[in-house]
């Protein structure tokens, strides 16, 4: 039988509206998008794009080991920022964490990503697509 | 030990980042979005919008190819670009390019893309 659920992590920053953490179907996870809320405060994490990106990547990997996948099983991911100079902030951040086989990506700028909890602006989103 | 899953092919642009052309997973293959780039060269292909979604959709193919797929094969697209106003162009260019059975697609408006690109296409194909 193939496995079709909803996932809410309890180790990932809570939803803060209508979606799951992630949803597996027929052999995928599929992650929604995360910003750099640390799980505990919910808020989102000082240090700008490195510190946000490694800290929405870290909730990845932990909805991720929660749903039996990790990052080394990620086919693919998608990268939202708002802030062209933050380019090679976020390939320096995100190298430090994925290591190959690496996963597709596409990454593009967007005019605005919702806020979250704290004091600091959203900087970053990431999703992804894994194996499980 | 498992096959490498992953695909970078000299017939698209060398990855200038932390990513690889594009990765296989049980039937499917992911292709990471790609501009218009020449792969000769690594520069952007001069003609503005038109002949950067041509040489896009070129990189996808050529990556598609090298996976063992091909265009029309391709399930789902996604395409961001930057001007509004390029919009035509894009749906004839792509009208040109994708033949029936054609894709799901999802196209919107991004406030950039990577070192000034007009267009990015990405793709998921089937794969054997």
């Amino acid at each position: 039988m193939t496995e079709h659920r909803s996932i809410v992590s309890r180790k990932g920053p809570q939803p803060t509206s209508v979606y799951a953490h992630a949803h597996i179907h027929g052999g995928l996870v599929w992650v929604t998008a995360q910003a750099g809320r640390d799980p505990e405060t919910g808020e989102t994490v000082p240090g700008g794009m490195e510190g946000q990106l490694d800290r929405a990547i870290s909730n990845l990997e932990a909805i991720l080991d929660d749903c039996g996948s990790s990052l080394e099983r990620v086919v693919r991911t998608m990268i939202m920022f708002v802030d062209e100079s933050d380019l090679d902030a976020m390939n320096r951040a995100y190298a430090k964490r994925f290591h190959p086989p690496l996963p597709a990506r596409t990454s593009f700028g967007v005019k605005f990503l919702a806020p979250e909890p704290g004091t600091e602006k959203v900087r970053v989103q990431i999703d992804c697509v894994a194996e499980v | 030990m498992k096959p490498d899953p992953t695909v970078t092919t000299k017939g698209a642009p060398i990855p200038r980042g932390p990513y690889v052309h594009a990765r296989k997973q049980d039937g499917l293959i992911w292709v990471t979005g790609q501009i218009g780039r020449d792969p000769s060269t690594g520069d952007f292909v001069k003609g503005g919008f038109e002949a950067e979604f041509h040489q896009a959709i070129d990189n996808l193919e050529a990556i598609l190819k090298a996976s063992g797929s091909s265009l029309d094969r391709v399930v789902r697209t996604q395409i961001e670009f930057v001007d509004e106003a390029d919009l035509e162009a894009m749906n004839r260019i792509y009208g040109e390019r994708f033949q029936p059975p054609l894709p799901a697609r999802t196209s919107f408006g991004v406030a950039f893309l990577w070192k000034g690109a007009k267009v990015q296409i990405d793709c998921v194909a089937a794969v054997d």
